[in-house]
């Protein structure tokens, strides 16, 4: 007989903790939509702004919307800063070049983050429920459906921003073709920091629904490893592809360790999306939703 | 290597694809070699030597890495996997048929080449970083294999002791003598490499990095090529295990993980992508840079910190240097040591002259 | 080209640096990982370790001899892990604390051929007790396989002293490390009778709902045994918390069993009722601890931050009370002071009734058994701390014994 029940439990929770991946996926594809840079220290980044946020409220006893500012404002600066003191001067170079440069960031961070606030564990408390709300046969944690709504906010700001705002649509212009984009008066290096800006932003966020969820200290920037099938099902230039990756890449794993694990007797949670992605990228080899880019000779 | 020459006198095509362009080249490589077999091991502790043994290690991966990501430009961020696969392969042959090391060491290094083979069968349609993902997709998937099947893992712990390699008799156990082991396949690797890119697999690398579509054109099988070179470059990447496997004396995948596909790109960035003697270079650089932070520290570092703070500060401090090092060398000289080693030559080429 | 002499100087002043130790000083290698993904255990436990080494020397070392650590961190990889082993080698470390698993198996051989001990203290390989096989790898504390047994005693107590035809749900880390316990729960099964599911948790850890909805929601077990490391222990917590599943019915092993992986639940309130295995005494209540905090008093300095993590920090004090404990009977045997590797691991095997007063197991480490009895407690969060719940025992010793002597 087949559980409904526990069906439907393993895809709610496949949607919520597959919408907590898109947040951290979001300020990955965030600068690399804009600026062609990958970032592989997004894990870190997310980290940082934890270790902010926790910091300025364990130790400095900030009230919440206090610690909560800080951390906005620490890593708005902090995007900005670096994409004028390390990512401009990498402008134009191979792309394994950027990624290389973000490896040796995110050693920098984790190094960084506990000499200064120390390596312990530190908890970033938020004034919600642990309790779960019980709808029908579902348990909801307060903190995911936060972490969701906080995607799905993004989603609908940024889908507006590139869409309608007048800085959106120069930002597009400047990821399609730089030098197009400068000759028609676009700023083109303001638009790159303040893409990283945004994936401060958004870090800042994700850093504390996760740090909420798993506590502070350096083993928060592994949430960095989930973003890579999410960014590649969806597309890496691709802010709805974000979150439909993250809920494909949620509920396979969810559905993975439900029904396959107990067949095979091991964790298939990690490589399931993967596998899927090969799959899908064998299919459409940009993504679901990335843009197909025409190369000529 | 580090001589000057007085003009370009070359008048044949042969002349020009020479490895050693003029005698004196010949003679410095001599000298290095006769130096790195002779008074090396006769000059240095065993401390010191064991860290040579964990660079040549790295000459070795490094080497083959380069050929994928460096002559062929695609990127793989599973190499680690690959050594796990040609280190399980010897280590099961060693343990279970006595095959003694020449026999267990090309035939992991072929095991890695058909897997890395495998792997690389999504490159003919997927391109760049979407590549370079479905290569961790790769590792994960070998790694979750090594780890489950107890057939290929020897147990539940996967790892497996294997014996010692011997050579005439003679068993191969202290830092020194594996200083030797080790600088035989350094030689036989970078040897390998340098007369591999003179042939026309080579050349056919190269034309798939520069322009892939234009090598198509001018009837370059890029298919073919590109698993080509992810076999090559795998079987590399499984001798390292191998040699890892023999160096420790234990076949482990915990030691082959992602952090160490990691560290073998960051060898060849570093080092110089495309470039025999630059993945030697990164290979050292990677290796030796955090013992001599370390110990830099240790000895410097008293002078600012107490004892207790120190020992947080200085693996910490290591980890930030290192990173900003990787970052100013991307930004001051992109394509690595290499074109550095270049630059101080060239300059003393013409050197008093220098107009 | 100006930046060569400089380097040069820096290169001759390193290579002079590491100088060998003088005669009267005994080297232990210490690794430890306070960079990679364990430091929140390394950044405790080593203070830990040094600061019983200081404590030692203050009170004027060992028959008379200072006690070195040479400190080196291997950020939980191998190459450093080797390098460094060769540096304590050539400082004269007549015995070394290995830091991580797979640090501990690419040493064995090494350590085995150089004849110098090595421990590795609730991880690596739990074959490795039997002394006769691997004459210098030293346990020392409870291994994965005394554990698990011991986590089936504990399940088998608290649900009324059987578990014929109960349901016990073992998640793990999906690591080498995580099967470990394999053989010794499927023994065990067949020995009580009881229906085990396995729930794997693939690195990194940070989200299990699917396999915790399957224990509470489909499995329904009546216990569940948690064998997790970093960061997945308090997932686990949470995540239990969350789906109704009475803590109290959890016991989990030695590596999700700190401070820091209740705060990172979500604090003691969250946690309470869960249970842990250790193999050092928790708190500060130890007379040992309480003499550290005198040397520090003493020097006028507040006592150190570390020891409020005090699972780790006192596993460090642990750590290194049975190194030197090991030292100690070397000299013994040898008065004169020049020992070696040899004589340490003969030191090992003769500690027996050291227990500095509560903090360090029983231990009866013999040239045999290297494990020294695999004695654990269990430790439950109650009402907002670690609480002792039972006293030093050992569990189904003839089980893991059998299976030790069967390991290959």
């Amino acid at each position: 007989m087949f559980d409904w029940q526990f069906a439907a439990l393993l895809l709610s929770n496949g949607v919520l903790i597959g919408l907590m991946y898109s947040l951290i996926a979001l300020g990955f594809v965030l600068v690399y939509k804009a600026t062609d840079a990958i970032n592989f220290a997004q894990g870190e980044f997310v980290m940082i702004a934890g270790f902010v946020v926790a910091v300025a409220m364990d130790a400095y006893g900030a009230p919440l919307w206090l610690a909560v500012a800080v951390g906005l404002a620490g890593m708005i600066g902090f995007g900005f800063g670096l994409e004028r003191v390390m990512l401009r001067k990498l402008i134009g170079r191979p792309v394994i070049a950027v990624v290389m440069a973000t490896i040796g960031l995110a050693a920098i961070l984790r190094g960084f983050g506990p000499m200064v606030w120390g390596a312990g564990t530190k908890s970033l408390t938020l004034p919600i429920s642990e309790e779960p709300f019980i709808l029908g046969p579902l348990f909801i944690p307060p903190i995911q459906l936060l972490g969701a709504a906080v995607s799905l906010l993004f989603l609908a700001a940024f889908s507006w921003f590139f869409l309608r705002s007048r800085r959106g649509i120069a930002m597009r212009a400047v990821a399609d073709n730089q030098q197009v984009a400068m000759a028609m008066g676009i700023d083109v290096e303001r638009y790159f920091g303040l893409a990283w800006a945004m994936t401060g932003i958004v870090s800042a966020l994700g850093g504390i629904v996760w740090g909420n969820l798993l506590g502070v200290d350096v083993q928060l920037s592994l949430v960095g490893l989930k973003v890579f099938p999410v960014v590649i099902l969806g597309g890496l230039d691709s802010i709805p592809g974000a979150i439909v990756g993250g809920l494909i890449v949620g509920v396979v794993e969810n559905m993975a360790a439900g029904y396959i694990d107990p067949y095979v007797g091991g964790g298939t949670k990690d490589f399931a999306p993967y596998v899927l992605m090969i799959i899908a990228l064998m299919v459409r080899p940009y993504g679901i939703f990335g843009k197909a880019i025409i190369e000529r000779i | 290597m580090i001589h000057r020459e007085s003009g370009l006198l070359k008048t044949s095509y042969q002349a020009d694809m020479a490895l050693y362009p003029l005698p004196i080249a010949r003679w410095t490589v001599a000298a290095i070699v006769a130096l790195a077999f002779l008074a090396v091991p006769l000059m240095l502790s065993d401390y010191y030597l064991s860290i040579l043994n964990l660079v040549s290690v790295a000459i070795v991966g490094a080497l083959g890495l380069n050929i994928l990501v460096g002559y062929t430009g695609q990127v793989s961020i599973g190499h680690g996997a690959f050594m796990s696969v040609g280190a399980y392969t010897a280590a099961n042959l060693a343990t279970r048929l006595d095959a003694p090391f020449w026999i267990s060491l090309p035939l992991g290094g072929l095991m890695a080449a058909a897997v890395g083979a495998v792997v690389g069968i999504p490159s003919l349609r997927i391109k760049g970083l979407y590549l370079a993902i479905a290569t961790l997709a790769g590792q994960l998937i070998i790694e979750w294999t090594i780890n489950h099947v107890t057939w290929i893992s020897g147990g539940v712990q996967a790892s497996i002791e294997v014996p010692r390699p011997h050579i005439f008799g003679l068993e191969i156990s202290t830092q020194r003598q594996m200083y030797f082991f080790l600088l035989v396949f350094v030689v036989l690797a970078i040897v390998g490499v340098m007369n591999l890119m003179r042939t026309r697999v080579g050349r056919a690398f190269i034309a798939i990095r520069d322009q892939d579509i234009a090598a198509e054109i001018i009837g370059i099988n890029i298919f073919r090529y590109k698993l080509l070179s992810f076999a090559i470059s795998s079987f590399y990447a499984g001798v390292t295990g191998v040699l890892y496997t023999y160096y420790l004396g234990i076949a482990n995948y915990e030691q082959f993980q992602i952090t160490t596909s990691i560290d073998y790109l960051a060898m060849i960035i570093i080092g110089g992508l495309g470039s025999v003697l630059g993945s030697v270079f990164g290979a050292i650089f990677v290796t030796m840079l955090p013992i001599f932070l370390r110990i830099t520290m240790e000895t410097f570092g008293g002078l600012f910190f107490s004892s207790g703070a120190m020992l947080n500060i200085i693996p910490n401090l290591r980890l930030i240097v290192f990173g900003l090092l990787i970052i100013v060398f991307l930004v001051v000289e992109p394509e690595g040591l290499n074109r550095l080693w270049r630059n101080i030559r060239s300059y003393f080429r013409v050197w008093p002259f220098a107009y | 080209m100006r930046a060569m002499p400089a380097l040069l100087t820096a290169a001759a002043l390193v290579l002079g640096a590491v100088a060998p130790a003088s005669a009267a000083e005994i080297v232990i290698g210490a690794q430890c990982d306070r960079t990679g993904p364990t430091q929140t255990v390394g950044t405790n436990l080593c203070p830990g370790f040094n600061d019983y080494i200081k404590l030692v020397n203050m009170k004027g070392g060992v028959n008379g001899h200072t006690i070195r650590a040479d400190e080196v961190d291997n950020e939980y990889k191998v190459p450093p892990a080797v390098e460094s082993y060769e540096r304590f080698k050539k400082e004269g470390a007549v015995t070394v604390s290995v830091y991580g698993t797979p640090q501990i198996y690419a040493l064995t051989q090494k350590l085995t051929e150089d004849r110098i001990p090595g421990t590795s203290p609730g991880f690596g390989k739990a074959a490795a007790a039997d002394g006769t096989k691997y004459p210098y790898i030293f346990p020392i504390a409870a291994t994965y396989w005394s554990q698990a047994a011991a986590a089936v005693k504990y399940a088998k107590d608290q649900l009324g002293g059987s578990l014929k035809g109960k349901k016990i749900a073992y998640i793990f880390y999906d690591n080498p490390a995580g099967r470990e316990p394999f053989p010794v729960l499927e023994e065990l099964q067949k020995l009580e009778g009881f229906d085990m599911r396995t729930f794997a948790v693939p690195p990194p850890g940070v989200e299990m709902g699917a396999q915790v909805l399957d224990i509470a929601q489909r499995y329904r077990a009546d216990f569940v045994i948690s064998h997790l490391f970093g960061r997945s222990p308090s997932v686990a917590i949470k995540e239990l918390k969350r789906v109704g599943y009475p803590l109290k019915k959890v016991v989990g092993f030695v590596w999700g069993a700190a401070e820091a992986d209740v705060e990172a639940a979500g604090g003691y309130g969250v946690a309470e009722g869960y249970s842990a295995l250790q193999f050092a005494g928790v708190g500060d209540d130890f007379p040992v601890i309480k003499e550290i905090k005198e040397m520090y008093k003493k020097e006028g300095k507040p006592e150190p931050k570390e020891m409020k993590e005090s699972v780790y920090y006192n596993r460090g004090v642990f750590l290194a009370a049975i190194h030197v404990e090991a030292i100690r009977n070397a000299l013994k045997a040898k008065p004169d002071g020049k020992i070696t590797g040899v004589d340490v691991k003969a030191g090992f095997e003769k500690i027996k009734n050291f227990t500095l007063g509560g903090l360090v197991p029983p231990l009866e480490i013999t040239p045999t058994d290297h494990e020294g009895g695999g004695l654990v407690q269990v430790w439950q969060v109650s009402g907002g701390k670690w609480v002792k719940r039972t006293d030093w025992f050992r569990a189904y010793p003839e089980v893991v014994g059998k299976i030790i002597k069967e390991a290959k």
